[in-house]
């Protein structure tokens, strides 16, 4: 693992990963009310998010899919605003018009999440070529799953992006490492050519990696090398990250959450106490972004004919 | 006295240059587009540098997705689809990201976006590579459309659609680049939605788009002196001119809309519905339309002509529209 770093940032990431978990969870809470509709969640992903976000800035963008709430949190979206648009409310980051899969926050680089699946991928090469241009030093990181790596517009991407040696790191969770080639499961046909996708970023002449999802330390290393790599100039690299899919409480020895907090208990890192101060801070902010969600107004009938086109300054 | 004459390519080309040097956030890139035998892009790579003038692999979804990123995050790329064919493999990133970004983020983003689309039949290209489909395009709520029908409107609507903050799809004939016409050499611009007369007339209006519009034209001149032919020439899609139509409809009572692309749910469909909406009381003939009659464009020459309007076509359709 990387032994560089810090404690406070142990913590840092561990707090995103609780603030996540804690999210998901309250959308749950308003889902089984009946208070809002579906919602795709991406709990099981939380180191992937965590990881990630560390090592950007708000001017840093990133691309995301149908299951984005990790990846938004992580990357500091309003938490009030995006349960608002969640609950398609007046209030919400989309101010009602898109929903969870299609939250976007430009003041954190939040551009966004995609209800298609493997769409935002090819905008990721867009930012990161207005980045290049820009000579800024930002970077635009990809989120997509295995599913979306098969995707044309995908691997269009990647060999552009490797052709322009745009400033992009392409961040791909696996969340079915085992079930892809077993018969009669989820699909009685492999759905991925390999084992892994790591291992497609040779063919695009990109550096490609596979690594555990669930250890957020060897998340945050890998990210790490790979965001430098573009700030620097080197080019896109293609990142995978085995995870599993978890229910709400569900205990599992690939719960990253779980994972990480028996870590840092073993380091001496978190305490009992530090926990359930952080839990508790957490959910009160999750709590917040609840009333002012609920408090919210909805849209006025007449606001869905406005902003198909934007008015000319 | 006579302005400059140059051609529809180079009107492209200047509205491109103009534009690039007024803003460097302005970039354009595409398949070939550094190419020193394109005329419309010719000599761009040379004055803007290759950072600027990009070319792209032949893959239309990945680089027209980074152009509607880039335009997310304040860029104003000008992307162009060598045919307008080729960005059927790309149907996701133009009709749901570039098209309905702004609305889905609630205003949140935008995309100033030109889609520079190459289109058109006449070519014996047979029938991938000689659509027109912008009424694919014109269908999507959130994209502009422009289909510039001559040398002047290229430069001033190209100018246009790159400073304007939505995305638009600019369409360009491939059998209009060598067309001349007078053009100042200073940049100008042709505003959205603002028809262009190109013929007064009192029998009947004619409705054309693109190359059309010359064939419309041309069959009123052959119709001198026979029927007094008023050519309307909308210039955008997106938005269209209603109210110009239906004025001119109201003077002469009679429409005959042109287009070359399929004639179902098409274009031709839509200024049709227009006027039998808001203008059914000025018509004293049944609407007639004369476009691509719902077949493929085959590769065969005299075939191609058989499915494709023209002057002679229009002709016919106004002499029963005016008996």
């Amino acid at each position: 693992m990387s032994p560089s770093i810090s404690d406070e940032r142990l913590l840092d990431l561990y707090r995103v990963m609780i603030r996540i978990r804690t999210f998901e969870n309250g959308v749950r809470r308003l889902i089984s009310e009946g208070r809002c509709g579906h919602v795709s969640f991406s709990t099981g992903g939380e180191a992937v998010a965590a990881g990630v976000s560390a090592h950007l800035t708000a001017d840093d963008q990133i691309g995301s899919t149908h299951r984005p709430l990790g990846h938004l949190v992580a990357k500091g979206v309003d938490l009030s605003r995006m349960m608002a648009e969640i609950m398609a409310k007046s209030t919400g980051t989309n101010r009602g018009k898109g929903g969870p899969y299609h939250i976007f926050d430009k003041s954190v680089g939040a551009l966004g999440a995609n209800g298609i699946v493997g769409g935002s991928v090819p905008m990721c090469a867009g930012y990161a070529l207005a980045n290049q241009l820009r000579g800024n030093g930002s970077v635009a990181v990809s989120y997509f799953g295995e599913g979306a790596s098969n995707q044309g517009g995908v691997q269009e991407t990647l060999n552009l992006a490797a052709c322009w040696r745009l400033p992009v790191v392409f961040v791909c969770e696996n969340s079915s490492p085992e079930v892809q080639r077993m018969l009669g499961h989820e699909i009685d046909y492999p759905q991925l050519s390999v084992d892994n996708v790591g291992d497609r970023g040779a063919t695009y002449g990109m550096p490609g990696s596979t690594h555990d999802g669930w250890d957020v330390e060897g998340v945050y290393a890998a990210v790490g090398e790979a965001v430098q790599r573009a700030r620097g100039g080197g080019g896109p690299s293609l990142l995978e990250f085995k995870i599993h899919r978890l229910g709400a409480d569900e205990d599992s020895r690939y719960c990253p959450v779980k994972c990480f907090r028996d870590r840092l208990m073993e380091k001496g890192v978190l305490t009992e106490k530090l926990e359930a101060e952080i839990r508790g801070e957490e959910a009160a902010k999750v709590k917040e972004a609840i009333d002012f969600a609920v408090g919210s107004p909805e849209p006025e009938p007449l606001d869905a004919y406005e902003g198909i086109f934007v008015e000319d300054d | 006295m006579r302005g400059r004459v140059i051609t529809y390519a180079e009107a492209i080309n200047e509205a491109l240059r103009a534009e690039m040097s007024r803003d460097p956030e302005v970039i354009l890139f595409g398949e070939n587009v550094s190419s020193s035998w394109r005329p419309s892009t010719k000599g761009l790579k040379e004055l803007f540098g290759r950072e600027r003038v990009r070319d792209a692999p032949i893959t239309e979804t990945a680089f027209i997705g980074a152009g509607v990123g880039a335009a997310v995050v304040g860029m104003k790329p000008v992307v162009e689809l060598m045919l307008v064919g080729f960005g059927l493999v790309a149907m996701d990133q133009i009709l749901n990201q570039m098209a309905k970004t702004t609305y889905m983020t609630g205003g949140e983003v935008n995309v100033p976006m030109v889609l520079r689309a190459i289109y058109g039949a006449g070519g014996g290209n047979a029938a991938t590579h000689s659509e027109s489909l912008y009424g694919v395009y014109a269908h999507m709520p959130g994209m502009k459309v422009a289909v510039p029908s001559n040398p002047y409107d290229a430069k001033g609507l190209l100018i246009t659609a790159i400073r304007d903050p939505n995305p638009v799809v600019f369409f360009e004939h491939r059998l209009l680049g060598r067309m001349e016409g007078e053009v100042p050499e200073e940049p100008y611009t042709v505003p959205f939605g603002v028809a262009n007369l190109v013929r007064e007339g009192a029998d009947v209006t004619v409705v054309a788009v693109g190359k059309m519009v010359q064939e419309a034209a041309k069959a009123a001149d052959t119709l001198k002196g026979e029927v007094s032919v008023e050519v309307m020439d909308p210039r955008t899609l997106v938005p269209l001119d209603e109210e110009a139509v239906l004025r001119s409809v109201q003077k002469t009572g009679r429409l005959v809309a042109v287009d070359e692309d399929y004639e179902r749910c098409g274009f031709t469909s839509e200024v049709a519905a227009v006027v039998a909406e808001k203008g059914f009381r000025s018509l004293k003939a049944p609407v007639a339309r004369v476009a691509n009659p719902n077949t493929p464009i085959p590769f065969n020459r005299s075939l191609e002509r058989h499915v494709l309007p023209d002057a002679d076509k229009i002709v016919r359709a106004i002499r029963n529209v005016v008996k």
